[in-house]
């Protein structure tokens, strides 16, 4: 016989159980529950009195049915966590606890199911392990490894990354001592060591210690470690940080650091100027040669400031709109030979170039210009010129009087020849006289031309000529001596208007001969309406000192003898004396000391030589 | 003997001049020589003649280096003149210098007048030849 619980006086004390309890009899069928029960999972509060536990909960396992029965022989087993859904469709988690249900006979007559709601708690640990594999992710994909350390009980723990940092193997156990030996000895160690001694006595925190590991395996590698105490009410009770892997980044960062100083290294050292403009013309990178033609230390000094800072304002324009179009037309310029004057008046000639700068959109951010400095070659190119013009001078000068010789020559010889063939057939007395006179004149003339060119000669080649410094007022008082006879004879009139202390640097005998000779000049070619009057003065100006000798003479016609006015045997006025040869040798005198000459003149009205004198000699 | 009815000598050398004289007299017949020291004498000369319509010396002879204006100069002025007459011209000078060659060749190819390049000495042969009339 089925034994029937009685419950009917009992029902209202189970009803009222504060936590969710069910009886069933031995036919599974549920005989009461707490209203607590009721209320989770009846729907409506309908009433699921002897309804069977496993229409009520239809995923309940066959287990259960095993549990109960051994329930009902007396032997209760922990059933377990089970999910299930309340009546309003909740998932809830739920305890269950069964124990033999006794009538008062001691007799089974069932089971008593209690429940305990576990559902916060089972979250909670859900969220946690989802929290756990997340952070385990992160540290697998950011090689950040995590670590703990118990102070009270002096456990160290390492997540999987920090042991695969560490190159262990994951069921090694780390303490704190093996730890710290990781660490590579020296700078990384003792940075360590100071760090997790502050954090255990002063309770200060570290973050972005960049440090040196040797792995298990015996590789170096680069770590950044931080680390911070816990406290539990007040008191430190531990230590937790972070562990990560920066060796690609350090050592990339140290190749691009490298990588900079060697182009640092090659711009600075490169024996031209290089600067990096920005859009605007502002330099933005200059390199030591660059601060050295800018006359600054520091290229701070420049940097940020365009060319409208540093060149006068028209080359700060036309720089600017060089520097336009070359990064909108992105063609650079190649070796243009430019002259550039800083503000300072500095000029240097360059060989330039302006490249543009593109980012990854073909677009020019700036451009780099590089710039070698020409100004020694060019004033070798100007000295080299200036040789090649001298000397092409002299060749000139040499074809010249080569001309003048063999003309010279020639015409004598041609006289000779033409006089001796007269004297031959000449039977005339007289006439063979006559002729006879006409060598003597040619031979003397012969003389006379070889004494001149010899003198021509004698001023071109002789390259020693001995410059001193020379009082010049003394030396014009005694070329007035030497000439009195002619001054007075032409009734002419010197004015001799140089400071006694006036020097210069000549030959004495070449002073001599162009102080004679410009006076006789200035006194044979007088104007036959006045008397002569010659006015001598004198001044310093740059590397000359400048004699000047003006006269109130008839004057030459420049336009018409202006080139060939220092030419040998030109004359140019009807006079006795003109032989052509005076101004010639002066000149090749002048020519020879460094000196030239300059000449001014209007016809009747007089005629003034200014004679340079380098002081340079 | 050619007769040639003037006769001009262009030079400053007083031996030359002397020289030419002889060797004209001894091979041509003519009315007179005339000699003039630089080419300004000569040209003031020859315009007067010119302008006084009077007979421009036939044959001229002509040195280049001369005081005052040379024979280029005289020569650049003297073609100036609308002589419709054949002058002959005879340069002489002692000379090798290529420039004045090219002068020569400049002024013979822009003139109607004859004009010759004469390398000194002149002999009697040579004399001969150079007074023909142009």
């Amino acid at each position: 016989m089925i034994k029937v619980p009685l419950i009917s006086n009992t029902s209202y004390l189970i009803r009222q159980l504060p936590t969710p309890t069910a009886f069933v009899d031995t036919n599974y069928n549920i005989v009461q529950t707490s209203d607590k029960w009721t209320s989770i999972f009846n729907k409506n509060e309908e009433c699921n009195n002897s309804r069977s536990l496993f229409a009520v909960f239809p995923n309940l396992s066959e287990k259960w049915k095993m549990v109960l029965e051994n329930c009902f022989k007396g032997n209760p087993q922990p059933m377990g966590i089970h999910k299930t859904m309340d009546a309003k469709n909740n998932e809830l988690w739920f305890e269950w606890i069964n124990a033999p249900w006794y009538d008062t006979n001691e007799n089974i007559v069932g089971a008593i199911i209690q429940l305990n709601n576990i559902t916060d708690a089972v979250n909670n640990e859900l969220e946690l392990n989802k929290k756990d594999l997340l952070l385990q992710q992160q540290a697998e994909i950011t090689k950040i490894g995590r670590w703990e350390y118990n102070i009270e009980d002096n456990q160290l723990f390492w997540c999987s990354t920090t042991k695969s940092i560490h190159e262990v193997s994951l069921d090694f156990n780390p303490n704190i001592e093996t730890a710290l030996f990781y660490y590579k000895e020296g700078h990384s160690r003792n940075a360590i060591s100071m760090a997790l001694f502050e954090a255990q006595n002063k309770g200060k925190p570290w973050s972005n210690l960049k440090l040196k590991i040797i792995t298990a395996t015996g590789k170096e590698k680069w770590v950044m470690a931080g680390g911070k105490p816990i406290f539990n009410k007040g008191e430190m009770v531990g230590l937790i940080g972070t562990f990560q892997d920066i060796h690609e980044q350090v050592e990339a960062d140290i190749k691009i650091i490298n990588n900079e100083k060697l182009l640092r290294t090659l711009i600075d050292n490169l024996p031209v100027n290089v600067y990096i403009k920005d859009t605007e013309s502002r330099k933005i990178l200059i390199n030591k040669a660059e601060c050295e033609y800018l006359e600054v230390n520091d290229p701070k000094e420049i940097l940020g400031k365009s060319d409208f800072e540093l060149y006068p304002y028209e080359a700060a324009e036309k720089s600017r709109e060089e520097d336009l179009e070359v990064m909108n037309t992105l063609k650079p310029v190649i070796g243009k030979e430019t002259v550039k004057t800083t503000i300072n008046g500095k000029q240097t000639s360059f060989l330039s170039s302006k490249i543009p700068l593109l980012n990854n959109k073909g677009i020019a951010y700036g451009l780099v210009g590089i710039s070698l400095d020409i100004s020694k070659l060019k004033e070798k190119e100007k000295e080299l010129r200036n040789i090649i013009n001298i000397a092409s001078v002299q060749n000139k000068k040499l074809l010249n009087f080569a001309h003048i010789v063999s003309h010279n020559l020639r015409s004598h010889s041609a006289n000779f020849s033409m006089l001796l063939n007269f004297l031959e057939t000449e039977k005339d007395e007289e006439e063979k006289k006559s002729i006879v006179s006409m060598l003597t004149k040619a031979s003397n003339n012969l003389l006379e031309t070889l004494d001149n060119l010899n003198e021509v000669v004698s001023i071109n080649t002789n390259t020693n000529i001995e410059i001193k410094e020379i009082n010049l007022n003394n030396k014009i008082v005694n070329a007035c001596d030497n000439l009195s006879p002619f001054i007075s004879v032409n009734s002419g009139r010197i004015e001799n208007n140089i400071p006694s202390n006036f020097n210069i640097k000549s030959v004495p005998a070449y002073l001599d001969s162009i102080l004679t000779n410009f006076i006789t000049n200035a006194i044979k070619y007088k104007h036959p309406d006045r008397e002569a009057l010659v006015i001598l003065s004198a001044e310093k100006k740059g590397d000359y000192s400048i004699l000047t000798i003006s006269d109130n003479g008839l004057g030459i016609d420049l336009d018409k003898y202006g080139k060939k006015l220092f030419g040998m045997y030109n004359t140019f006025h009807e006079h006795k004396d003109a032989r052509g040869i005076g101004l010639y040798l002066t000149k090749n005198q002048i020519d020879a000391m460094n000196g030239k000459v300059e000449v001014t003149s209007e016809t009747g009205k007089g005629t003034e030589f200014k004679i340079f004198f380098n002081d340079k000699n | 003997m050619t007769k040639i009815s003037d006769i001009t000598i262009i030079d400053d050398d007083t031996i030359t001049v002397f020289g030419l004289r002889k060797l004209i007299t001894s091979s041509v017949e003519c009315n007179t020589i005339e000699s003039y020291s630089n080419g300004k004498i000569a040209l003031d000369a020859m315009t007067a003649f010119f302008n006084n319509n009077q007979q421009i010396p036939q044959i001229i002879f002509l040195d280049i280096n001369m005081p005052i204006m040379d024979g280029w100069e005289f020569l650049k002025a003297f073609l100036e003149l609308p002589i419709t007459e054949k002058i002959r011209i005879n340069i002489v000078t002692s000379s090798i210098d290529p420039r004045d060659y090219k002068q020569w060749e400049f002024f013979k190819n822009k003139s109607h007048h004859l004009i010759t390049f004469n390398q000194k000495p002149i002999n009697r042969n040579k004399i001969t030849e150079i007074t023909q009339l142009a």
